[in-house]
């Protein structure tokens, strides 16, 4: 298809539309905004559900704040590296910071697995439902989410999966943390299978309705 | 060209025109842009052949960084920040040109699957081209609404800002354009 106009015309009509704008703030302080925010909110619906009445004794246990502390700074790092990613001059690099945390939240509740297995045998890793995990990960997610597009979609899009995943990944993340706090799940894997199972359900789910909305379309459909 | 001088110079240089575009100057940014064309298009020139091409991805790449231009801090160098827009817009044009071509022989495949009041003779293999020339019969206006919106795949944003149209007069343009294509192409179906 021949060009429909010259690059030169496309050049005068941007900079005749080139009102001032205003750089971004930075990254991080962005990412301390969007966490403050977060922060207010979860700790709202933590107080409206009520702690669970055995939290200290429960966070005092280090099977379970190991994991917890991960999914928290999980939750920071890819809040971070998401904001990050929008930014062109940024490297690629900054989609792996969240993974180490990520595994070691996946490894500590696995190494608790193990220990109620070890401690109570097969019961130990008996599975039971807890839709009340999904319900209330995935409806903590969609405000977290929505308030994470506003300030995200600002940046540029260059790295729509990326910047998705990281986002969802934060959210989610944030989301089990604050769960922890007033929903008593006692036996690992009951965490371990609906705490991740619903944080990696928000991640593909969405992540995948993020990149649409971070990236820039190109194709073309006749 | 390869003089680190320079180069530091020439990004210097290209991070105050941006700065001073971000604070409204019109003729710094006008500058700016007409300093990277020569530059963006050998940048598009290592990886895409065609010059048509190589042109479209040039524009990809200004009207992103326009978008994209409150993401620019005037503190840190240029070129990285441009380098990354190049990229990821000379990528996603090499991905249409794949996608463009898979669909195009696959069209070519099923042009004797398609169903039709005519029947699905090789005759067919014309109507792409009656399809051009009906394309090329229509008014100037609604010709290159059809063009940017559903050849190129250009969004209404992006259409309105290369044609100067409001979004609601593509809108109207792309919608007349497709019903006198409709009657013109003889197919009330569709």
């Amino acid at each position: 298809m021949a060009d429909p106009r010259p690059t030169e015309d496309l050049i005068a009509r941007l900079a005749a539309e080139a009102v001032p704008v205003r750089p971004l703030a930075p990254p991080l302080l962005r990412s301390a905004i969007w966490l403050g925010a977060a922060l207010v909110l979860l700790a709202t619906i933590v107080l409206v559900m009520g702690p669970r009445p055995d939290l200290a004794d429960h966070l005092s246990r280090i099977d379970v704040l190991v994991p917890w502390l991960a999914s928290i700074t999980t939750g920071v790092l890819a809040t971070v590296a998401a904001f990050h990613l929008t930014l062109p001059d940024r490297g690629e690099a900054w989609r792996l910071v969240p993974l180490p945390t990520l595994a070691l939240w996946l490894l500590a509740l696995g190494a608790s697995c193990y220990s109620d297995w070890l401690r109570l045998g097969p019961d130990g890793l008996a599975l039971g439902t807890s839709f009340m995990c999904l319900a209330t990960i995935v409806l903590t997610s969609i405000p977290l989410s929505g308030l994470l597009y506003a300030m995200v979609r600002h940046g540029a899009s260059i790295r729509p999966w990326a910047t998705a995943l990281t986002g969802a990944l934060a959210v989610a993340s944030l989301a089990s943390a604050a769960l922890d706090l007033f929903h008593g799940l006692s036996a690992a894997v009951m965490v371990l299978v609906w705490h991740l199972g619903s944080v990696a359900l928000v991640v593909l789910v969405f992540g995948a309705i993020g990149r649409h909305r971070f990236a820039r379309p190109v194709a073309a459909h006749v | 060209m390869t003089d680190p001088v320079s180069r530091e110079g020439l990004d210097r240089r290209w991070a105050q025109l941006m700065a001073a575009g971000q604070s409204g100057d019109r003729g710094a940014y006008a500058a700016l842009l007409g300093e990277l064309l020569p530059y963006l298009r050998r940048f598009a020139g290592r990886q895409l052949r065609a010059p048509e091409e190589i042109e479209d991805a040039v524009q990809d790449i200004l009207l992103s960084l326009h978008q994209a231009r409150r993401t620019y801090d005037p503190t840190r160098p240029f070129r990285p920040w441009l380098a990354t827009i190049a990229r990821r817009r000379i990528a996603d044009r090499l991905q249409l040109l794949g996608r463009r071509s898979v669909r195009e022989s696959e069209l070519v495949l099923d042009d004797e699957t398609l169903w039709g009041e005519v029947p699905n003779t090789e005759e067919n293999v014309f109507r792409r081209r009656d399809v051009a020339a009906a394309v090329a019969s229509l008014p100037q206006g609604q010709r290159q609404a059809i063009e940017l919106l559903k050849v190129q795949g250009w969004s209404l944003k992006e259409a309105s800002t290369m044609t100067g149209m409001s979004t609601t007069a593509l809108k109207v343009a792309t919608h007349r354009a497709v019903k006198s294509l409709r009657k013109r192409l003889g197919g009330g179906h569709g």
